[in-house]
């Protein structure tokens, strides 16, 4: 790792672990981490960005009990206790979005349930936070979970401005093709326009980042 | 420390364990009122949208209930609850509209439903599942529009006019007793076909004691 001694040290350190969740190794593009939900919530930007929020929200929480409880978690269990804390922040969230945000928990349906097998939120707490201190821990958290967000909602806009030939979030119109003659696109709607997107933006990405292996 | 590990993971496996369970606990139970407010909503919505009540989408639980106890008259005749839709403007003696409530086990779990039946009797207004646990885009499939607005028009007796009703496999000529099924999910059609006769039979029966 760095060095972390001085504080010039910790400021650097923090601005590592924010660009690579980010950027440099982001869970998505670069690792192909939590993949399944990237294809499956992003007809609709609003959708994205929601599921956004709960990786955020239970990857900030996760790693920060965990990291919390490094030292005293048992080696043979850790992988489970894991899992345990991070099932626990999904169902709060579950729970939270039943009774205060019904429409948006009806759309994502067994999505925010399936937060608890997504790679990237158990990932970062088996790969960061159970060998760093709580603050590193929570800005991993943050960093990998505003990274997630970040292509989700890419990947949405471009599926629901082409799919849907408009543009809604959070019931407000912004814009809107069809009055233009557009015709929808049906297939960005459905599965594959979800890899293609995804695709596309996985090779667009990882040609910018070029500090990879091929490099080296 | 060697000899202690075993009895240290089963505390602090029990520890989480209890602290996570516990926490849900307190979760669940704050969000309980709020999460069964919704659900009862959503189930209202959609008597009113298969009876054909005008409501605002937007509108909540409050006034969703304001709006069904405004408008439907529960009847009961034997076991079946008829829920019969009198507008302002229309007659008080008759309704334009009935639901029934409509359910049965799927392939996973429970489907809840809402059956509309014109005034005869005899013809759908309207089906919509709204509770369901079916896989995700195979079963799932039965709360779509495509799927539920094949019912509308329909009749629930067979050309020979024996009560019943068909879920057809895709590509069969339909009548006016049948609709589409969902192509790979075989089990959730053949079961909702199952628990949708049961109910039309037992309406056929009843129709005698209702209509007194």
């Amino acid at each position: 790792m760095h060095g972390n001694t001085a504080q010039q040290g910790q400021k650097t350190k923090f601005r590592e672990i924010f660009m690579d969740g980010i950027y440099r190794i982001n869970p998505i593009t670069i690792q192909v981490l939590g993949i399944c939900s990237a294809l499956a919530v992003t007809v609709r930007v609003d959708n994205a960005a929601v599921m956004g929020g709960a990786v955020i929200f239970v990857s900030i929480f996760s790693n920060l009990i965990v990291s919390l409880l490094r030292k005293i978690i048992p080696l043979r269990i850790r992988m489970i206790t894991e899992v345990a804390i991070i099932a626990t922040f999904v169902i709060v969230f579950d729970q939270f979005l039943k009774a205060y945000y019904w429409e948006m928990s009806k759309q994502l349906g067994p999505y925010v349930a399936l937060i608890i097998t997504n790679c990237i939120v158990m990932g970062r707490a088996e790969a960061f936070a159970i060998q760093n201190p709580p603050l590193q821990s929570v800005f991993d958290g943050i960093a990998n979970g505003v990274g997630y967000t970040i292509v989700l909602v890419l990947i949405a806009l471009v599926r629901e401005i082409i799919g849907s030939g408009s543009l809604t979030i959070f019931g407000i119109q912004i814009l809107s093709l069809l009055e233009l003659g557009y015709t929808k696109n049906l297939i960005f709607v459905l599965g594959p326009g979800a890899f293609f997107t995804t695709g596309f933006l996985m090779w667009v990405l990882n040609a910018l980042n070029r500090n990879g292996e091929e490099e080296k | 420390m060697q000899k202690n590990t075993n009895f240290r993971t089963i505390v602090f496996a029990t520890l989480l364990g209890l602290v996570s369970s516990l926490s849900l606990f307190l979760v669940y139970v704050q969000t309980k009122p709020l999460s069964e407010a919704n659900e009862r909503a959503e189930e209202l919505r959609n008597y009113l949208f298969v009876l054909d009540v005008p409501v605002s989408s937007n509108a909540g639980a409050e006034e969703l209930l304001k709006i069904f106890d405004r408008f439907i008259r529960v009847k009961k005749v034997d076991s079946l609850t008829f829920y019969e839709y009198y507008p302002e403007n229309g007659s008080s003696d008759s309704p334009v509209a009935v639901a029934l409530p409509l359910s049965g086990p799927g392939l996973w779990g429970r489907i809840d439903g809402v059956l509309a039946l014109e005034p005869d009797l005899k013809t759908i207004k309207g089906i919509r599942f709204y509770k369901q646990i079916e896989t995700p885009g195979l079963g799932g499939e039965i709360t779509t529009d495509w799927f539920q607005s094949q019912f509308v028009g329909k009749s629930i007796l067979s050309s020979s006019g024996v009560p019943g009703f068909r879920i057809v496999k895709q590509g069969e000529v339909l009548d006016k007793n049948s609709v589409d099924g969902i192509s790979g999910a075989t089990m959730t059609s053949d079961r909702v076909e199952k628990f949708l006769v049961d109910l039309i039979k037992s309406v056929w029966n009843a129709r005698s004691e209702y209509a007194r």
